[in-house]
């Protein structure tokens, strides 16, 4: 494994493996768009980082203005999916988000 | 974050995400591991440096837009991702420079010329283990690569391993892929990296380290395991730097080497190793993978009271922890680990236990509220409030047992979280401290499971 090199050990050629492995993922087709959010409920989830507490609520006015029918669950309602709580938050997530009557989701922040 | 826009999208629930710029090819990396074509609105810059006029600004400009954009148009359909080789197969073929520039350019290498894994390596790496070589121990984030057997050998010999070390490469992995880990946070801005500490009988045999630089590189078993670390992180999770996209360290720092404790020593001064306190027995070989996110000074004490050096401890680690110590507070755990020095350890095990050098620093170690808040207010959470940790029942009540601001609270959140290990210069009197990243990356401890024929295989490699 170990012998020393040779002279002409630097023109040797070989054959190598190739360093990753299989990519295991079955692509799955993201759920349908809303073209009109008027009188649909949109839920914030948030990870309390990064200045949510200011951007959410300018990103709600902002669709508000374009949308004035719009609902919104605010991201207090949910928890935080990232601290300390968050695999119970996750788990207790699609219960939740049925139960406000979820059409489209907001999800920050990854900065 | 993305994994719990994907929880929703599955649900038949359109997501949109907000992402910063800096992020973006990261969270197209995630998004395809996850298998979904997940839509991002794009915040410019970092959020946490700007005006509030100039947040509200972008926001309205960019950000916003890019939302509303996510949530009503779009395609739903992931792009099919380019084919790629079958696993074990020849990908390349060249001399000895061809193949180091070709891994290099196809961000296969740390930057450092690695061994080639031609098949003949490879398989003298799984004659090391009786599993095979498709075996996969976990798929892992962020690209959902298998981590087979096979993958393992090959990085080995990239990272410079010895065929012996296969058991022990086996064991990090199995430990880096537990859930309780969290290996998808491995790419965090903190560019927090794995320390392996390797316990038992094999430290010897393998002839680790651990004395006298044991945390240097230079000699091969501790050295090349750490490297190997690294390369694993990149090639099947895919946490690579620029020109790669998962990696998102803002600064980071290089690979640790493993570190092997010096269990002799104690041994002879009474003290359970480090496995022991991880739950095994005496003699067993252990291999246990925890983060690492900064390291203390070298840290001097002397005297030959048990106090004189905790007392250091605290003063010269505890200054180094009480920064970071809020993003554990923001999680009700994080985990230090303390490097002993062999002479230092001799002198405190003369008095006092593990136990009791844990409690002190668990009672001696705080920091103002007001510090801890601001600290986390710089960092990423404006909104931090340890009244609220505690009545969440993240935080023990004596955080918010007074109002005011000044107030001591603990940096060391419980009395064990801390880990405490003899390794070093026996010759000296200096330890060092090495912070985890809150609860990303904890120990995690596996048996080192030899193969059957382990002593006839080990006397042939060392001929």
């Amino acid at each position: 494994m170990n012998k020393p090199v040779q002279k002409n050990d630097l023109e040797q050629r070989f054959e190598v493996l190739w360093p990753l492995a299989r990519r295991v993922v079955k692509d799955t087709a993201g759920a349908p768009r809303v073209p009109d959010l008027n009188g649909k409920t949109i839920c914030e989830l948030w990870d309390v980082i990064f200045r949510g507490e200011t951007i959410y609520p300018l990103v709600r006015e902002h669709i508000r203005a374009k949308f004035p029918g719009a609902r919104f669950v605010e991201y207090s309602e949910f928890g935080n999916f990232y601290g300390p709580h968050g695999d119970k938050i996750s788990q207790a997530l699609p219960a939740k988000l049925r139960a406000h009557g979820c059409d489209a989701a907001i999800v920050g922040i990854g900065a | 974050m993305l994994r719990a826009a994907a929880l929703v999208e599955k649900l038949g629930v359109p997501t949109v995400s907000i992402i910063g710029s800096g992020f973006l090819k990261q969270a197209e990396l995630v998004a395809k591991g996850l298998g979904l074509p997940l839509a991002f609105g794009v915040y410019p810059g970092a959020p946490m440096v700007d005006s509030e006029e100039e947040l509200k600004r972008k926001v309205e400009a960019s950000l916003a837009p890019g939302l509303l954009r996510g949530l009503t148009e779009g395609e739903t359909r992931a792009a099919p991702g380019p084919a790629e080789p079958e696993a074990g197969s020849i990908v390349f073929t060249g001399t000895l420079d061809e193949i180091e520039e070709h891994f290099y350019r196809q961000l296969w290498t740390d930057g450092l010329p690695i061994i080639p894994p031609t098949r003949e390596r490879v398989d003298a790496f799984l004659r090391f283990t009786d599993r095979g070589p498709d075996e996969a121990i976990r798929v892992l984030p962020q690209e959902s690569r298998e981590a087979t057997i096979r993958s393992i050998a090959v990085n080995g010999v990239m990272a410079g391993c010895r065929p012996e070390y296969m058991p022990v490469l086996i064991a990090v992995v199995e430990a880096m892929s537990d859930p309780n880990f969290h290996i998808e946070h491995a790419g965090s801005t903190p560019g927090w990296e794995p320390l392996v500490i390797v316990n038992g009988p094999l430290i010897k045999a393998l002839e680790f380290n651990y004395g006298q630089g044991v945390m240097r590189v230079g000699r091969q078993a501790n050295t090349s395991i750490g490297r190997f670390v690294r390369l694993y992180l990149r090639n099947i999770c895919g946490y690579r730097i620029p020109p790669g996209a998962g990696d998102k360290g803002s600064i980071g720092y290089t690979f640790n080497v493993a570190l092997a404790e010096d269990e002799d020593t104690a041994r002879e001064i009474g003290w359970p190793t480090y496995a022991m306190d991880q739950g095994f027995d005496a003699g067993e070989n252990v291999v246990t993978v925890r983060s690492v996110v900064c390291i203390t000074p070298p840290t001097y004490s002397a005297g030959a009271r048990a106090v004189d050096h905790v007392q250091q401890f605290a003063d010269v680690m505890g200054a180094t922890f009480t920064y970071w110590s809020h993003t554990g507070m923001k999680r009700g755990y994080w985990h230090p680990l303390i490097v002993v020095g062999p002479s230092i350890a001799r002198v405190i095990a003369r008095e006092w236990s593990k136990g009791d050098v844990r409690r002190y620093l668990y009672e001696n170690v705080k920091v103002t509220a007001a510090r801890a808040t601001h600290y986390a207010r710089m960092t990423s959470t404006p909104t931090f409030s340890l009244e609220r940790l505690v009545a969440e029942g993240v935080l023990p009540p004596e955080y918010a047992a007074l109002s005011d601001p000044e107030r001591l609270v603990r940096v060391f959140i419980h009395a064990e979280m801390t880990g405490i290990l003899v390794a070093g210069d026996p010759g000296r009197n200096q330890s060092r401290g090495y912070m985890g990243n809150h609860d990303q990356g904890p120990p995690v401890s596996r048996r080192v499971e030899l193969p059957k024929r382990w002593n006839e295989l080990l006397a042939r490699a060392r001929r």
